[in-house]
């Protein structure tokens, strides 16, 4: 299941961001998103929430969504699998 | 009011006629020069491809607010009208749901997206952008607030109709149809989703790819 989120997680940004598969494959829980990607603007933070609900089957709710979650790819990869374990 | 229509014509008369419906908003832009290289790829097989703009989107000089699905399904019905011999209508991820008043021979659909998710990217990029600037806003707050006035969603200015209409808008069913999505397997168009893309790309490969997956379904539909 932890794969599958990971792996789901990192073809989204790779769609998402443009990153390419060698660079979605590179991040490790510790690189930058949010601030550290020029590509990771508003509107991109908006399209991983809705894709992610599509591509994982959860549903978020914008309020518990923080700042942080978008700071490093570890945090992101934590609240997903911490959404489909429901 | 007459909209552009982009037209691509083969020298001689054309099999049939693909009438290409864009992504709705900004996602129309990301995917467009792909688009064009598939009509190329369409005309180079003696089809002819169409790809006209929406009221308020692209071109056009109808403000957007004026616009809403209702509208948009009956300018791409007066469009399909004014096409002579057979038309497949491709429609991708948004353009899905406004593509099935055209009268047409045959439908084909890329990764069609319902409306409620659509809004509601839209609806959270705008809260996103309140946020920086230091602003609370809720997506709650502004879907009550879109029941009576017209609402800035990253950079669109959608009336209450439309935000209305597109929250409850999903592909309709249509006869013959073949929906595809992106991936690696039978049934899938190999390429990436440019539609979500941050920063615009264009994928020849791709354009390639649905150029011939159209063309193989017009033929199983008897079309051509």
């Amino acid at each position: 299941m932890t794969d599958t989120v990971d792996a789901n997680l990192r073809a989204l940004l790779a769609g998402v961001l443009g990153l390419g598969e060698d660079r979605a494959a590179a991040l490790t829980a510790d690189s930058g998103l949010f601030g550290e990607l020029p590509e990771f603007d508003s509107m991109a933070v908006a399209t991983v929430l809705t894709e992610m609900e599509d591509r994982l089957g959860i549903l978020i709710d914008d309020d518990e969504v923080e700042g942080e979650i978008f700071e490093t790819y570890g945090n992101l990869l934590d609240f997903a699998e911490r959404k489909v374990r429901g | 009011m007459d909209e552009q229509l982009f037209r691509l014509s083969p020298a001689g008369p054309p099999r049939a006629t693909v009438l290409f419906i864009p992504p709705l908003f900004e996602e129309a832009n990301r995917v467009r020069r792909t688009l064009v290289l598939a009509m190329r790829a369409l005309v180079a097989e003696e089809f002819a491809a169409l790809l006209p703009d929406l009221p308020g989107q692209n071109e056009s000089l109808v403000p957007l607010v004026e616009a809403n699905l209702e509208r948009w399904r009956s300018a791409l019905a007066d469009v399909a009208r004014g096409v002579d011999g057979p038309l497949i209508v491709a429609s991708l991820r948004g353009g899905c749901l406004i593509d099935h008043d055209a009268e047409a021979a045959a439908w084909w659909r890329l990764a069609p997206a319902n409306g409620a998710s659509l809004l509601r990217t839209l609806l959270r990029a705008r809260v996103s952008a309140d946020r920086e600037a230091g602003i609370a806003s809720s997506i709650e707050g502004l879907r009550e607030a879109a029941k009576t006035g017209a609402l800035l969603l990253a950079g669109n200015r959608l009336s209450p109709a439309m935000i209305a209409q597109l929250g409850d808008a999903e592909a309709r069913a249509v006869e013959p149809l073949r929906t595809v999505t992106l991936g690696k397997n039978e049934d899938k168009i190999a390429g990436t989703p440019l539609w979500l893309r941050a920063e615009p790309g264009e994928d020849a490969a791709m354009a390639r790819a649905i150029a011939d997956d159209i063309i193989g379904w017009s033929r199983s539909c008897g079309v051509i």
